[in-house]
């Protein structure tokens, strides 16, 4: 076993040294920098130690962007997933071969084109004179087009969800693959029907891969500005936005501030979902 | 000798510096010249060359190589971003005095970065175009540091709002955008360096607001000008804030506003697209702008002045106000345009050179604030933006 390990570890050392240089190295340095000083007169920060930073996103409202972001990352993920599961469901367990893999194809479709497209697209399929007020309109539901269905919040979680939806449904699918079809016949001979089956083996059997969903939603709505900026009200703010903002105005610490705040959190779902849920246990560790 | 060495050490050091641009952006291009063995040639023919960091917009392409035969300077054009704040930290913090000797940014930081040293003064009798500029256009408030001449007006316009006659009638106040009738029919562009100039405008020309300079917001005046905002926008006022030339176009195109803050060319793309749209002339005046021309530093370091020189003379000869005019409606301020155009009019035609350079003179023969992209208090203008953001 010992002789075995320098080659392991050699094999290991390249994907950790990218870890520790590309990842871990450049969130030290934001964690660093959100506490050092902006210097005017060089345009630059210094390594004055300064909490002023933490202090500023109290003020103007900016902790109120950072739990509104949060907000639409747990709204979007919770959606994605109340449509991913039973999508993956169908795919995985009642769909034939072929019509599966046409129904997978179908949902990478949204990504031959930018997210920059994707997101312009709703506000013609949303708009005052778009096809959904044009089509409530001309059934006569409607006499005049329904403002709210554009620049709110209702539009942007449509185009948050319309953009996250695969990233959700995938790690769905592979946790599917992962329920021995043998334990669903053996529940059903004993008298499981459908929804005892469904809530006794699959959902806690794809756990993993519903965590799984969520972080990745989580993590990309947190991480986008696109669908907030084209689809939301006046001077709609998501974090990326706003550290947009402050960049612009050079406040470099005040943008790491708000950059470690937000990666704490993200750390804490992880660590937090991890230890619950185990994700490891959506590649074949640790299967119960 | 002295100068001598200076020259050539100058010269390796811009060697090595265009030989890293051309790695990055052109290395393609060079490749296959030098297959076909015209890079040697090209090389030992090739006119002095300026690094030119500019706005995108600012760029004419494959007629760069027009203006180096004319001009005798060949620019190598970067795309600086346009956004001020990172050219800035970049000029002041980063390696953009390594890479560039002309900037194109606009107007309103030439203060700052004349205080930071990253930019030197203009010797204006190596510009013998300078004299043929427009004075109005010569008295941009930001050109001018501590008697010097920092920054040449190379494009300029005015913007105000665009509007709907066959919905609004005829338009000319700010107060459109504020109007309670139009309560969620408006729009204003989601950037305080516009959005905050036009309402002090309004605020100070027909609401008598206690308002000095409308660029340069002290920081009572900012408070004013963005509570006034913030009641607006909580009132509902706001269909939305726009950001970009799709979504101005859109907004309009699509009759999700009838008035809206902008650009005029959103005006010339919602005619095109058979929509009745005009530009209103406000009795508040105009939101100058100005796209200036600065000499980095590194250029003085380089000891490549006087191709930049060279260079800046050559935006203002004609040739380029004639190709930025026809591509993008922009205006270079010299008549020397339309004397270009009057010499090759089988490539421009005057009356259409003329016919713009006339518009925006009668913009600028009114009232006209200027766009400060760097006003004081920049950083309480981001401040009280999130607070608009989140009201």
């Amino acid at each position: 076993m010992n002789r075995r390990l320098p080659p392991a570890f050699a094999l290991m050392a390249l994907p950790l040294l990218a870890i520790l240089v590309l990842g871990f190295l450049p969130l030290m340095v934001v964690v660093v920098w959100s506490v050092w000083t902006w210097d005017p007169l060089t345009y630059w920060i210094r390594p004055d130690f300064n909490l002023g930073s933490y202090a500023a996103i109290l003020e103007a409202g900016r902790w109120m962007v950072i739990v509104s972001t949060l907000g639409k990352a747990l709204l979007t993920a919770l959606i994605c997933l109340l449509i991913g599961w039973p999508t993956a469901y169908a795919v995985h367990f009642l769909a034939g071969r072929r019509l599966s893999l046409i129904l997978l194809a179908l949902m990478t479709v949204p990504f031959f084109t930018s997210y920059l497209i994707r997101s312009f697209s709703w506000r013609l399929v949303l708009g005052r004179t778009g096809v959904v007020n044009d089509l409530l309109i001309h059934l006569g539901l409607l006499s005049a087009p329904l403002d709210w269905l554009l620049f709110s919040n209702f539009a942007v979680l449509v185009g948050l969800v319309a953009s996250c939806l695969p990233f959700a449904t995938f790690p769905l699918l592979l946790s599917m693959r992962r329920v021995d079809p043998v334990l669903l016949v053996a529940a059903e001979d004993l008298g499981a029907g459908f929804w005892t089956r469904l809530s006794t083996i699959v959902v806690p059997l794809t756990m993993p891969g519903i965590f799984a969903g969520f972080l990745f939603v989580f993590v990309m709505v947190v991480g986008s500005s696109t669908e907030v900026q084209m689809l939301g009200g006046a001077g709609a703010s998501i974090v990326s936005v706003m550290i947009n903002d402050v960049m612009r105005v050079a406040n470099y610490p005040l943008a790491f501030a708000i950059s470690s705040v937000v990666l704490l959190v993200i750390f804490s779902v992880v660590l937090a979902g991890n230890a619950r849920f185990g994700l490891a246990r959506l590649f074949g560790e640790g299967q119960s | 000798m002295t100068g001598d060495r200076h020259s050539a050490s100058a010269a390796a050091s811009n060697f090595k510096r265009r030989q890293l641009l051309q790695l990055m952006a052109g290395g393609g291009a060079a490749f296959s010249m030098a297959g076909l063995g015209a890079m040697p040639r090209a090389m030992a023919q090739s006119p002095a060359s300026v690094a030119f960091w500019a706005t995108a917009t600012l760029d004419i392409g494959e007629k760069w190589a027009q203006f180096a035969s004319q001009v005798g300077v060949a620019p190598e054009f970067t795309d600086n971003g346009n956004d001020v704040g990172p050219v800035l930290a970049r000029l002041a913090a980063g390696n953009a005095n390594e890479l560039f000797d002309v900037g194109g940014f606009q107007g309103g930081a030439e203060k700052e970065m004349a205080r930071q040293g990253v930019i030197i003064p203009w010797d204006l009798s190596k510009i013998p175009n300078y004299e043929s500029i427009w004075q109005w256009a010569k008295d941009i408030p930001y050109l001018r540091q501590n008697g010097k001449q920092y920054s040449i007006p190379t494009v300029v316009n005015a913007d105000s709002i665009i509007y709907r006659p066959d919905k609004l009638g005829k338009v000319d106040s700010y107060g459109v955008i504020f109007d309670k009738k139009l309560k969620g029919r408006v729009a204003m562009e989601d950037a305080w360096i516009n959005s905050a100039i036009f309402t002090a405008m309004y605020l100070k020309e027909s609401e008598n607001k206690p308002i000095k300079d409308p660029g340069n917001l002290s920081e009572s005046e900012l408070g004013l000008v963005m509570e006034f905002l913030i009641k607006h926008k909580k009132d509902g006022q706001f269909r939305t804030f726009w950001n970009g030339w799709e979504q101005g176009v859109q907004l309009v195109a699509d009759q999700e506003v009838d008035a809206m803050t902008g650009w005029e060319p959103i005006v010339y793309e919602g005619r095109k697209r058979g929509l009745q749209v005009e530009y209103a002339a406000p009795v508040e005046g105009y939101e100058g702008w100005g796209n200036n021309t600065v000499l980095l530093k590194g250029a003085g370091d380089r000891g490549v002045t006087d191709a930049a020189h060279t260079f800046v003379n050559g935006l203002l000869a004609g040739l380029y106000g004639c190709e930025l005019g026809k591509s993008r409606g922009y205006l270079v301020p010299t008549d020397n345009n339309v004397a270009y155009a009057k010499k090759n009019p089988s490539e421009y035609k005057p009356e259409e050179v003329q016919a713009l350079g006339d518009h925006v003179k009668a913009k600028f023969a009114g009232k006209v604030y200027w766009q400060n992209c760097r006003p004081d208090n920049f950083q309480l203008y981001e401040e009280w933006w999130q607070k608009l953001r989140n009201a």
